[in-house]
């Protein structure tokens, strides 16, 4: 076993080698490195060909047609070119946006400059298990909302949004729906037609793909106008100028194509070991666990600590690769602003721990977590002043 | 976080004084313990909740009380663990915790008026 258990995957994951293989096939003087762009000759066409074939994978994983997919840099531009693209061109229709509270900032940033630019949003609050109720959203949508953003499974402690329920409140107002899916991707079933997705923001890296690469799936029928955020070249439709890296789309598109025929017997494994590990350390006092205990994806596990200060409990676990209850990113010490929608105290939010499981976690993986997890919150516990968290002195 | 020196209790005894200080809603808070023998520091324990900057401040501090008198137990200034440990001075205000425990433990000297443990 590697000297660090990484238990990450929801920030990224490592690259499959089948995908590297297609991507190094992409990249040399004798692969298919050719701008995709210049089909007046033959590597060029090779180029294109194989971004094609890309493109095809990743609409297959939800249910697109490929002309439905535009390559982004990753989920984050995809959000923004769903939000800003939409609210920018739609503009006339109304100026009314609904998303909530517990969304990525990928999408509360973009929302927020909407603000500046004179739009107005709705945050909507999820209940205490981070749900968001789809009779919430309908019940906030006006004659002049035009976009609701919605994501499909919270990075940060893992609960399924209905976005089918959400999909069709949405289409019976005539209100666009964008879903960010970047952690559901290829980990749970995505039909965008059978749930009315408008706009559906993917990435590559939370799939065992490369980071830098992502796609926005747009809605054709009827054709839905957006404002493209990069000018240039006019390549994907003219909805994102910018040569297209075929190494890194091909790369997104083999990663999809193996989580298409491995997300059934996946998510069982998965889940299985998410749930040995919840049983492992559920036998700690003073441990909750965050969001849904049903809708919830398989790969992730937050749980919340009473008496242990998270970023201590951190340190103390060098050997593992987990993520704490602060806001997004280990970077800033502010208590996580979805734990605190779940009406978490600061406290708690910090005394938070994120476990996120991919491909590559084994059995051996989770029982030594559990293990280490429970000792060294028993030891931080040992020296905790009297009457600190649950279960103490 | 590894090695803590000095976490825990010291056996009940004569002479044990105790300083508190911080609150766990706030991220921090410290209970420390000094033996005090011929008006020195003999021995010091401590329990702490925060983060690895506190705790490893409140563990150094065990030591660095070592030998010390109430005067200099009572003037003791939170910027000594921050230049010793360089604390970054985002951690700053927590030491201040640290240095609140120091002082509530000199008012408790023995002598000085005060209860003991």
């Amino acid at each position: 076993m590697s000297t660090v258990v990484y238990l990450d995957n929801a920030a990224t994951t490592p690259v499959d080698p089948r995908v590297i293989e297609i991507m190094l096939e992409c990249c040399g003087p004798d692969g298919d490195f050719a701008n995709p762009s210049a089909v007046g000759h033959e590597p060029g066409r090779r180029a294109r060909s194989r971004v094609e074939q890309a493109r095809a994978e990743v609409a297959r994983l939800v249910g697109a047609t490929p002309e439905q997919i535009v390559w982004t840099s990753g989920a984050t531009e995809a959000d923004n070119l769903a939000l800003f693209g939409a609210a920018r061109f739609h503009r006339s229709r109304g100026r009314h946006i609904v998303t909530s509270r517990t969304e990525h900032p990928a999408v509360l940033d973009p929302c927020r400059q909407l603000e500046r630019e004179g739009f107005e949003v709705t945050y909507l609050k999820p209940g205490a298990d981070g749900i968001v109720a789809p009779g919430q959203v309908a019940a906030v949508l006006r004659d002049d909302t035009i976009l609701v953003s919605i994501m499909h499974v919270n990075n940060e402690i893992g609960v399924v949004q209905d976005i089918g329920a959400v999909g069709r409140a949405c289409r019976a107002r005539g209100v666009l729906l964008h879903v960010d899916a970047a952690q559901s991707a290829g980990k749970l079933p995505i039909d965008i037609e059978r749930d009315c997705v408008d706009l559906l923001a993917l990435t590559a890296h939370k799939v065992h793909g490369p980071k830098g690469v992502g796609a926005l799936c747009v809605r054709r029928e009827p054709r839905l106008g957006l404002v493209p955020l990069l000018y240039g070249g006019g390549q994907e439709r003219g909805l994102r100028s910018g040569t297209v890296p075929t190494h890194q789309v091909a790369g997104m598109g083999r990663a999809f194509a193996i989580a298409a025929e491995q997300m059934a017997a996946e998510a069982t494994r998965i889940g299985a070991l998410r749930e040995r590990l919840w049983a492992a350390l559920a036998a700690l006092p003073g441990l909750r666990l965050n969001g849904h205990p049903v809708h919830r994806v398989p790969g992730i596990l937050s749980v919340t600590v009473d008496g242990v200060e998270g970023e201590s409990l951190l340190q103390s676990l060098p050997d593992l690769a987990v993520a704490s209850g602060s806001a997004c990113a280990s970077t800033n010490a502010e208590p996580s602003y979805v734990l605190r929608a779940l009406g978490h105290s600061d406290r708690l939010a910090q005394s938070t721990l994120r476990l996120s499981l991919g491909r590559f976690t084994t059995c051996e993986h989770i029982d030594y977590a559990a293990r280490r997890v429970r000792q060294e919150v028993e030891r931080l516990r040992a020296i905790a002043p009297p009457g600190v968290g649950a279960g103490q002195r | 976080m590894r090695t803590l020196a000095g976490a825990g209790d010291l056996p009940a005894g004569p002479g044990i004084v105790c300083g508190v200080a911080g609150d766990v809603e706030q991220g921090a808070r410290v209970r420390f313990e000094l033996q005090v023998e011929d008006g020195k520091v003999a021995e010091a324990r401590f329990r702490a909740f925060g983060c690895p900057h506190f705790v490893a401040a409140a563990s150094w501090l065990t030591d660095r009380l070592r030998g010390a008198g109430r005067s200099e137990v009572e003037n003791w200034d939170w910027r000594e663990a921050a230049e010793a440990l360089e604390v970054p001075p985002a951690k700053s205000g927590r030491l201040l915790t640290l240095q609140d425990a120091v002082r509530d433990a000199a008012r408790n000297w023995p002598g000085a008026g005060q209860s003991t443990v």
